[in-house]
């Protein structure tokens, strides 16, 4: 019978296991071996060692921008914006009486493209015609005209606050994990004296661990992958304030036509968030239960 | 066990007999994207029936930007059509739509290095290089040589234009002659008129704000077109060497006096003469800011003619309050498109590649380009019909105003690296910003082209 059991596994794993090696494993195998060649388009690649790592990190003041503009934005995503999507899921899960509404009104960013988003917030920010500047001018500064996506003083925190506030995925997952997280537990905390805002702190925050952890990795990690909004906003302007990896990495391979050196940049990155999920699934014990 | 594997073999089995014969008698007939004409007349189609061999037509791939809202989307769709009437029974073209310029540059790129290329492509901003450099490029040489009546028709001037090492790769299809637009009404009031020399241009720009109104209509995010346009006039015309620059292709040093001071020029004019949004503004942002009476001056081709009539885009009337002029010193941006290439695999497929391009290039095509998107042709013999010169009056303006300018230079997009046309957006806030001076940004720009592989 295990016997059996074995052939079937292996006969619906095939698929997956097929589709991940033609999909994934091939392409990283390339992109690892083509980091160490210089290659572009229309040449054939010539192996040059580790010509391209050392240049990253010793000679390009736009890899090092990015790279750390790359871990701001995971740094603040992992936190902030999961702090506020738990923050908005135990609110919600007081059951008030706006709480659907506020709910889906909240996941409407999320719904929208990334191209749309960046459109909205052109728009809204923009230093002549956006809603932004045209209330501050409608307080009596007739002139006003900050310029929120080139000015160096304001680029970097507009952008961010495209994305930043609006964690309705995290507050979804959370609201999910707490209604699976049996009534009585907190009936007794009642009966016993606790106060709502000491079974929040002391009994639900620490039974949403897992989930938490989960969150932390998926907002941390879509910000290695964040291109659109940048590229609709800034291009990663003023000079290199808002570039981040994935925008430096569409810059060499296309603009550049550097696809070797590319490559070299887009292995650091996967080495990256291989080692932030590593992290955070060690910091937040993910998998293993509540004790 | 053994009954249920069975039962699912029999299932998976139907299934896929199932999936077979609907693909098999949905595949001669399905329904692609495609430019030929949905209904055939139908002597045609009896016809063809009828023949005892019937050679089907030619499967070409063609990926196009002009559509939606793109100024020459009318122009593209009308070409297409004639071209399907004329030849759809020998060449069918497969039109994949790509919603924007740098979208089908990115695409056109990433083809390029799996060397999977359209069969007909648009060479523009250095995607014609990497398809020669990937030899993935079919010279035309041959077919000119072979049809002596289309090569006069596109004229030596532009095909020495697109020609290197004595091939020439590319068709081009249009003539830019770009100099600007100004807001007569806006002029008139200021007392001024079109400048003869860039300090005069200056000085209009500080009568126009005193008048009360914005000077320039400028952008610096995309490309920064109608930026780079009167920054490129401002080299050009700046002396011999500035001449020679804006006429080299793919500079490699920007380290230049006349670049250093035309920047300077560049920094006042977007800091005291251009609307607020200019800096990381779109063309749209720009165009609009012009046709909306918000800004005296933009600096654009004939091709923004029509738009100027068009009351989704301008101001009723607009049109009759715009008039033409060349940029300072009597000159003008003047260059040929890089136009089409044959990036065809087949024997069969480069010459139904070549069939279309040679529509699109010949008389037939330039006639429809000017007609339907205000483009300058390429050949003399094509001239505006009396209708189009009603219609747009300001388009013949524009050429007489091409005639008699003296001083030619070609624009930045069409002689820089792609890497330094994508730089400009990040590097102009520097430059306003005071974050780097000229001298650092032509520096930079220096780097970023030497970058370029």
């Amino acid at each position: 019978m295990v016997r059996k059991n074995r052939r079937y596994i292996t006969l619906f794993l095939v698929p997956t296991v097929a589709l991940f090696i033609v999909v994934y494993a091939v392409s990283l195998v390339i992109l690892f071996g083509t980091s160490f060649t210089e290659w572009s388009a229309g040449r054939k690649p010539i192996f040059i060692g580790l010509a391209n790592y050392i240049e990253l990190f010793t000679d390009d003041s736009n890899f090092r921008k990015s790279f750390l503009n790359t871990v701001i934005w995971v740094f603040l995503q992992s936190t902030i914006h999961v702090a506020i999507g738990t923050v908005f899921a135990i609110i919600l899960n007081l059951k008030e009486f706006y709480w659907k509404f506020a709910r889906t009104v909240y996941m409407f960013p999320n719904i929208i493209s990334g191209a749309a988003v960046g459109m909205l917030f052109l728009c809204l920010l923009n230093p002549d015609f956006g809603a932004v500047n045209s209330i501050v001018r409608s307080f009596g500064n007739a002139d006003y005209a900050q310029n929120w996506f080139m000015d160096y003083a304001t680029a970097f925190l507009s952008v961010t606050m495209t994305w930043l506030p609006y964690a309705a995925v995290v507050t979804i997952l959370i609201l999910a994990e707490i209604a699976a997280i049996p009534e009585s537990l907190f009936e007794s905390a009642r009966i016993d004296g606790a106060s709502e805002m000491k079974i929040n702190l002391y009994i639900l925050i620490p039974m949403l661990r897992n989930i938490i952890g989960t969150c932390v990795i998926l907002a941390g990690t879509s910000m290695l992958q964040k291109m659109d909004i940048i590229m609709m906003t800034t291009g990663g302007g003023p000079g290199n304030e808002t570039m981040n990896l994935p925008i430096y990495i569409y810059k060499t391979a296309l603009m550049d036509n550097n696809f070797g050196y590319s490559n070299s940049v887009g292995v650091f990155l996967i080495g990256f968030g291989l080692i932030f999920v590593l992290l955070c699934r060690n910091l937040f014990r993910i998998g293993s239960s509540h004790n | 066990m053994r009954k249920s594997l069975y039962k699912t073999s029999c299932i998976l089995a139907s299934t896929l007999m199932l999936v077979m014969s609907i693909s098999a008698c949905g595949s001669p007939s399905a329904s692609e994207n495609s430019g030929a004409p949905a209904n055939s007349a139908p002597s045609e189609s009896e016809q063809a029936s009828a023949a005892p061999v019937t050679k089907a037509p030619v499967k070409i791939s063609y990926l196009t930007f002009r559509v939606g809202t793109h100024a020459s989307a009318k122009m593209e769709e009308e070409q297409i059509k004639q071209f399907n009437a004329k030849y759809g029974n020998e060449v069918e073209v497969v039109v994949e739509e790509i919603p924007s310029d740098s979208a089908y540059e990115d695409k056109l790129k990433i083809l390029a290095a799996s060397g999977d290329v359209p069969d007909v492509v648009m060479g523009k901003n250095g995607i014609n290089d990497l398809l020669i450099k990937s030899n993935l490029a079919t010279p035309f040489n041959e077919y000119l040589d072979k049809d002596p009546e289309w090569k006069a028709e596109i004229g030596e001037a532009a095909i020495t234009a697109n020609t290197r090492d004595g091939k020439v790769w590319s068709i081009s299809d249009q003539k830019q002659n770009i100099g600007y637009f100004y807001n007569k009404e806006m002029f008139e009031q200021a007392g001024i008129k079109p400048a003869q020399t860039w300090d005069e241009f200056m000085s209009n720009n500080e009568k126009l704000k005193a008048a009360g109104f914005i000077p320039l209509s400028l952008m610096t995010g995309e490309n920064a077109w109608t930026t780079n346009l009167i920054l490129g006039a401002i080299v050009g015309t700046n002396g011999d060497a500035g001449n020679s620059f804006m006429n080299t292709l793919h500079p490699t040093d920007f380290n230049t006096p006349e670049m250093i001071e035309a920047l300077n020029l560049m920094k006042t004019m977007l800091e005291k003469y251009a609307t607020k949004d200019a800096l990381g503004a779109g063309y749209a942002n720009a165009a609009n800011n012009f046709c909306q009476n918000k800004a005296a001056i933009i600096a654009n081709g004939p091709w923004m003619i029509g738009d100027f009539s068009d009351p989704t885009k301008c101001s009723e009337g607009f049109d009759k309050k715009v008039g033409v002029a060349a940029f300072p010193n009597n000159s003008m941006v003047s260059t040929y498109e890089v136009g089409y290439m044959i990036g065809a695999k087949t024997q069969e497929t480069r010459d139904a590649a070549e069939k279309f391009i040679r529509f699109k290039t010949g008389i037939e095509g330039q006639t429809i380009a000017l007609e339907y998107g205000n483009v300058m042709p390429v050949s003399d013999e094509v001239q505006p019909s009396e209708e189009l010169r009603q219609k747009y009056p300001l388009f013949v303006e524009s050429i007489a105003v091409a005639q008699q300018t003296e001083v030619h230079y070609r624009n930045f997009d069409a002689i820089v690296y792609p890497n330094v046309t994508d730089a400009w957006k990040t590097l102009y806030p520097k430059l306003v910003f005071g974050r780097s001076a000229a001298e650092d940004i032509t520096q930079e720009l220096t780097d970023i082209a030497a970058k370029s592989k």
